[in-house]
Protein backbone atom coordinates (compact mmCIF):
# COMPACT_ATOMS: atom_id res chain seq x y z
CA UNK A 1 0.00 0.00 0.00
CA UNK A 2 0.91 3.40 -0.79
CA UNK A 3 2.22 5.54 2.10
CA UNK A 4 3.12 8.73 0.72
CA UNK A 5 0.30 11.15 -1.37
CA UNK A 6 0.08 14.42 -2.62
CA UNK A 7 -2.71 17.01 -2.19
CA UNK A 8 -3.10 19.56 -4.95
CA UNK A 9 -4.22 23.50 -4.30
CA UNK A 10 -5.82 22.40 -1.60
CA UNK A 11 -5.50 25.92 -0.14
CA UNK A 12 -7.77 27.27 -2.88
CA UNK A 13 -10.18 24.13 -2.56
CA UNK A 14 -10.81 24.54 1.77
CA UNK A 15 -11.67 28.34 1.45
CA UNK A 16 -13.11 28.70 4.72
CA UNK A 17 -10.72 28.35 7.46
CA UNK A 18 -13.15 26.03 9.45
CA UNK A 19 -13.38 23.92 6.70
CA UNK A 20 -9.63 23.49 6.03
CA UNK A 21 -9.35 22.55 9.98
CA UNK A 22 -11.71 19.67 9.27
CA UNK A 23 -10.30 18.40 6.22
CA UNK A 24 -6.83 17.90 7.82
CA UNK A 25 -8.53 16.18 10.96
CA UNK A 26 -9.87 13.77 8.69
CA UNK A 27 -6.98 13.30 6.95
CA UNK A 28 -5.52 12.57 10.83
CA UNK A 29 -8.12 9.85 12.00
CA UNK A 30 -7.07 8.05 8.96
CA UNK A 31 -3.49 8.19 9.70
CA UNK A 32 -2.07 10.82 6.77
CA UNK A 33 -0.06 13.39 8.52
CA UNK A 34 1.48 16.31 6.31
CA UNK A 35 5.34 16.08 5.61
CA UNK A 36 5.61 19.84 5.65
CA UNK A 37 3.53 22.79 5.41
CA UNK A 38 5.46 25.72 4.27
CA UNK A 39 5.53 28.64 1.52
CA UNK A 40 4.54 26.07 -1.49
CA UNK A 41 1.93 23.86 0.37
CA UNK A 42 -0.99 25.43 -0.70
CA UNK A 43 -0.31 24.22 -4.11
CA UNK A 44 1.36 20.63 -3.25
CA UNK A 45 1.23 19.43 -0.07
CA UNK A 46 2.77 15.89 1.05
CA UNK A 47 1.44 13.42 3.18
CA UNK A 48 2.43 10.58 5.04
CA UNK A 49 0.53 7.84 6.23
CA UNK A 50 1.20 6.87 9.86
CA UNK A 51 -0.65 6.00 13.40
CA UNK A 52 -4.18 7.42 13.45
CA UNK A 53 -4.59 10.48 15.23
CA UNK A 54 -6.88 12.63 17.38
CA UNK A 55 -6.10 16.08 16.24
CA UNK A 56 -7.73 19.38 16.14
CA UNK A 57 -6.25 21.55 13.41
CA UNK A 58 -6.41 25.16 13.63
CA UNK A 59 -5.69 27.63 10.95
CA UNK A 60 -4.80 31.35 11.78
CA UNK A 61 -3.78 34.29 9.69
CA UNK A 62 -1.73 36.51 11.16
CA UNK A 63 0.21 38.98 8.55
CA UNK A 64 2.08 40.67 11.96
CA UNK A 65 2.23 38.43 14.42
CA UNK A 66 4.15 39.64 17.87
CA UNK A 67 6.92 37.21 18.64
CA UNK A 68 4.79 36.40 21.88
CA UNK A 69 2.32 34.84 19.57
CA UNK A 70 4.02 31.09 19.13
CA UNK A 71 4.72 30.87 22.42
CA UNK A 72 1.34 31.51 23.48
CA UNK A 73 -0.23 28.70 21.17
CA UNK A 74 2.73 26.13 22.47
CA UNK A 75 2.04 27.52 26.03
CA UNK A 76 -1.52 26.03 25.26
CA UNK A 77 -0.14 23.13 24.02
CA UNK A 78 -0.83 23.47 20.57
CA UNK A 79 2.23 21.81 18.03
CA UNK A 80 3.33 24.23 15.39
CA UNK A 81 2.55 22.07 11.73
CA UNK A 82 4.26 25.08 9.34
CA UNK A 83 3.19 28.35 7.59
CA UNK A 84 2.03 29.09 3.88
CA UNK A 85 2.56 32.59 3.58
CA UNK A 86 0.78 34.44 6.69
CA UNK A 87 -1.53 31.46 7.45
CA UNK A 88 -0.48 29.87 10.54
CA UNK A 89 -1.41 26.34 10.84
CA UNK A 90 -1.34 24.55 14.60
CA UNK A 91 -2.67 21.12 15.80
CA UNK A 92 -2.84 19.62 19.26
CA UNK A 93 -4.25 15.78 20.04
CA UNK A 94 -7.14 15.38 22.45
CA UNK A 95 -9.03 12.92 23.84
CA UNK A 96 -12.56 14.01 25.09
CA UNK A 97 -13.88 16.94 23.78
CA UNK A 98 -12.42 19.27 20.58
CA UNK A 99 -10.32 21.82 21.85
CA UNK A 100 -10.94 25.10 20.52
CA UNK A 101 -8.28 28.43 20.07
CA UNK A 102 -10.79 30.97 19.14
CA UNK A 103 -12.82 30.49 22.19
CA UNK A 104 -15.57 32.93 21.41
CA UNK A 105 -17.49 34.09 18.58
CA UNK A 106 -15.93 37.81 18.24
CA UNK A 107 -12.34 36.05 17.91
CA UNK A 108 -13.55 33.57 15.37
CA UNK A 109 -15.17 36.40 13.76
CA UNK A 110 -11.88 38.04 14.00
CA UNK A 111 -10.17 35.29 12.32
CA UNK A 112 -12.12 34.63 9.89
CA UNK A 113 -12.17 38.67 8.97
CA UNK A 114 -8.18 38.68 8.91
CA UNK A 115 -8.43 35.94 5.70
CA UNK A 116 -11.24 38.34 4.18
CA UNK A 117 -8.51 40.82 4.31
CA UNK A 118 -5.47 38.56 3.28
CA UNK A 119 -7.40 37.56 0.04
CA UNK A 120 -9.00 41.47 -0.54
CA UNK A 121 -5.01 42.14 -1.16
CA UNK A 122 -4.72 40.06 -3.64
CA UNK A 123 -8.02 40.91 -4.96
CA UNK A 124 -7.24 44.07 -5.46
CA UNK A 125 -4.08 43.92 -7.38
CA UNK A 126 -5.52 41.31 -9.47
CA UNK A 127 -8.03 44.23 -9.93
CA UNK A 128 -5.22 47.09 -10.73
CA UNK A 129 -3.30 44.46 -13.24
CA UNK A 130 -6.16 43.90 -15.21
CA UNK A 131 -7.21 47.42 -15.59
CA UNK A 132 -4.48 48.85 -16.54
CA UNK A 133 -3.84 45.82 -19.00
CA UNK A 134 -7.12 46.35 -20.30
CA UNK A 135 -6.71 50.09 -21.02
CA UNK A 136 -3.14 49.11 -22.59
CA UNK A 137 -5.82 46.96 -24.59
CA UNK A 138 -8.21 49.33 -25.66
CA UNK A 139 -6.43 53.16 -25.54
CA UNK A 140 -2.55 51.68 -26.53
CA UNK A 141 -1.33 52.05 -30.04
CA UNK A 142 1.21 49.17 -29.83
CA UNK A 143 0.51 46.49 -32.73
CA UNK A 144 -2.63 44.06 -33.32
CA UNK A 145 -0.54 40.85 -31.87
CA UNK A 146 0.54 42.75 -28.29
CA UNK A 147 -3.00 44.03 -28.28
CA UNK A 148 -4.15 40.49 -28.16
CA UNK A 149 -1.40 39.78 -25.81
CA UNK A 150 -2.61 42.34 -23.07
CA UNK A 151 -6.37 41.57 -23.64
CA UNK A 152 -5.70 37.89 -22.77
CA UNK A 153 -3.48 38.70 -19.74
CA UNK A 154 -6.22 41.35 -18.91
CA UNK A 155 -8.91 38.76 -18.81
CA UNK A 156 -7.09 36.01 -16.70
CA UNK A 157 -6.51 39.30 -13.98
CA UNK A 158 -10.14 40.11 -14.08
CA UNK A 159 -11.22 36.22 -14.17
CA UNK A 160 -8.83 35.46 -10.96
CA UNK A 161 -10.36 38.61 -9.39
CA UNK A 162 -13.44 37.55 -9.67
CA UNK A 163 -12.78 34.04 -8.12
CA UNK A 164 -11.20 35.75 -5.33
CA UNK A 165 -14.48 37.88 -4.97
CA UNK A 166 -16.29 34.53 -4.75
CA UNK A 167 -13.86 33.14 -1.57
CA UNK A 168 -14.38 36.47 -0.30
CA UNK A 169 -18.44 35.94 -0.21
CA UNK A 170 -18.11 32.33 0.79
CA UNK A 171 -15.63 32.96 3.94
CA UNK A 172 -18.47 35.86 4.86
CA UNK A 173 -20.94 33.73 4.69
CA UNK A 174 -19.04 31.45 7.26
CA UNK A 175 -18.00 34.50 9.44
CA UNK A 176 -18.99 32.76 12.75
CA UNK A 177 -17.54 29.12 12.46
CA UNK B 1 -7.83 58.05 22.34
CA UNK B 2 -10.16 59.88 24.36
CA UNK B 3 -12.26 57.93 27.08
CA UNK B 4 -15.30 58.37 25.29
CA UNK B 5 -14.46 56.35 22.09
CA UNK B 6 -13.00 53.58 24.23
CA UNK B 7 -15.92 53.47 26.09
CA UNK B 8 -18.01 53.11 22.82
CA UNK B 9 -15.98 50.49 21.44
CA UNK B 10 -15.34 48.31 24.79
CA UNK B 11 -19.18 48.70 26.58
CA UNK B 12 -20.62 46.37 27.30
CA UNK B 13 -18.29 44.13 27.05
CA UNK B 14 -17.83 40.47 26.08
CA UNK B 15 -17.37 38.04 28.60
CA UNK B 16 -13.72 36.74 27.55
CA UNK B 17 -12.81 40.76 27.29
CA UNK B 18 -14.17 41.07 30.88
CA UNK B 19 -11.93 38.29 32.45
CA UNK B 20 -9.23 39.45 31.00
CA UNK B 21 -8.97 42.57 31.95
CA UNK B 22 -10.19 41.31 35.55
CA UNK B 23 -7.14 38.83 35.53
CA UNK B 24 -4.61 41.75 34.88
CA UNK B 25 -5.51 43.36 38.08
CA UNK B 26 -2.32 41.12 38.56
CA UNK B 27 0.47 41.16 36.28
CA UNK B 28 0.02 37.69 33.98
CA UNK B 29 0.83 36.39 30.75
CA UNK B 30 -1.59 34.78 28.18
CA UNK B 31 -1.88 31.17 29.64
CA UNK B 32 -1.89 32.88 33.14
CA UNK B 33 -4.52 34.26 32.44
CA UNK B 34 -6.39 31.13 31.16
CA UNK B 35 -5.47 29.57 34.09
CA UNK B 36 -6.87 32.28 36.39
CA UNK B 37 -10.29 32.38 34.39
CA UNK B 38 -11.00 28.47 34.27
CA UNK B 39 -10.38 28.86 38.12
CA UNK B 40 -12.76 31.94 38.56
CA UNK B 41 -15.87 30.22 36.64
CA UNK B 42 -14.70 26.96 37.87
CA UNK B 43 -14.22 25.30 34.58
CA UNK B 44 -17.16 27.12 32.35
CA UNK B 45 -15.00 29.56 30.43
CA UNK B 46 -11.60 28.32 28.75
CA UNK B 47 -10.32 30.40 26.81
CA UNK B 48 -8.40 29.65 23.71
CA UNK B 49 -4.59 30.79 22.98
CA UNK B 50 -6.36 32.13 19.78
CA UNK B 51 -8.72 34.38 21.43
CA UNK B 52 -6.19 35.37 24.69
CA UNK B 53 -3.51 36.67 21.57
CA UNK B 54 -6.26 38.56 19.84
CA UNK B 55 -8.15 40.23 22.68
CA UNK B 56 -4.55 41.26 24.14
CA UNK B 57 -3.56 42.87 21.18
CA UNK B 58 -6.78 45.05 21.62
CA UNK B 59 -6.73 45.72 24.47
CA UNK B 60 -2.97 46.81 24.48
CA UNK B 61 -3.49 48.87 21.10
CA UNK B 62 -6.56 50.63 23.20
CA UNK B 63 -4.15 51.40 25.82
CA UNK B 64 -6.19 49.42 28.38
CA UNK B 65 -3.43 47.02 29.52
CA UNK B 66 0.27 47.57 28.98
CA UNK B 67 3.31 45.60 28.77
CA UNK B 68 5.26 45.45 31.89
CA UNK B 69 7.95 42.98 31.66
CA UNK B 70 8.94 39.86 28.81
CA UNK B 71 10.66 36.41 30.05
CA UNK B 72 11.37 33.74 27.27
CA UNK B 73 9.00 35.40 24.91
CA UNK B 74 6.17 35.28 26.96
CA UNK B 75 4.59 38.95 27.26
CA UNK B 76 2.91 40.08 31.29
CA UNK B 77 0.00 42.62 31.24
CA UNK B 78 -0.91 45.15 33.66
CA UNK B 79 -4.39 46.81 33.46
CA UNK B 80 -3.36 50.89 33.13
CA UNK B 81 -5.41 53.87 34.51
CA UNK B 82 -8.07 53.94 31.51
CA UNK B 83 -8.37 49.72 32.03
CA UNK B 84 -9.58 50.16 35.22
CA UNK B 85 -11.99 53.05 34.63
CA UNK B 86 -13.45 50.75 31.94
CA UNK B 87 -13.64 47.96 33.70
CA UNK B 88 -14.98 49.58 37.07
CA UNK B 89 -17.54 51.00 34.45
CA UNK B 90 -18.61 47.78 32.87
CA UNK B 91 -19.59 46.59 36.89
CA UNK B 92 -21.00 48.62 37.34
CA UNK B 93 -23.49 47.91 34.43
CA UNK B 94 -23.30 44.12 35.28
CA UNK B 95 -24.05 45.15 38.90
CA UNK B 96 -27.39 47.28 37.67
CA UNK B 97 -28.52 44.31 35.94
CA UNK B 98 -28.38 41.77 38.78
CA UNK B 99 -30.49 44.70 40.81
CA UNK B 100 -32.49 44.53 38.07
CA UNK B 101 -33.00 40.65 37.91
CA UNK B 102 -33.78 40.47 41.38
CA UNK B 103 -37.22 38.40 41.86
CA UNK B 104 -36.52 36.69 38.30
CA UNK B 105 -34.44 33.71 39.84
Amino acid sequence: MKDKKTYWLTAFRYVVPADYEKWFEELAADGWHPVRVGQWSSIAMRFRKGEPKKYRYVVDMQPAPKKEYKTTYKDFGWEFVGQMASAYVWRREYAGERPESFSDIDSRRGRNRRFIWAVAVSFAAFLICGTGLAGGFIFSGLGDSEKLQMGIFAAICFAAAAALSLVMRKIAKNIDR
Amino acid sequence: MNIDKIKERFIPMSETMFYILLSLCKERHGYGIMQHVRELTRGRVVLGAGTIYQSLQKLEANKLIEPVKEEDRRKYYLITKNGKEILLLEAARIKELYKNLEGLI
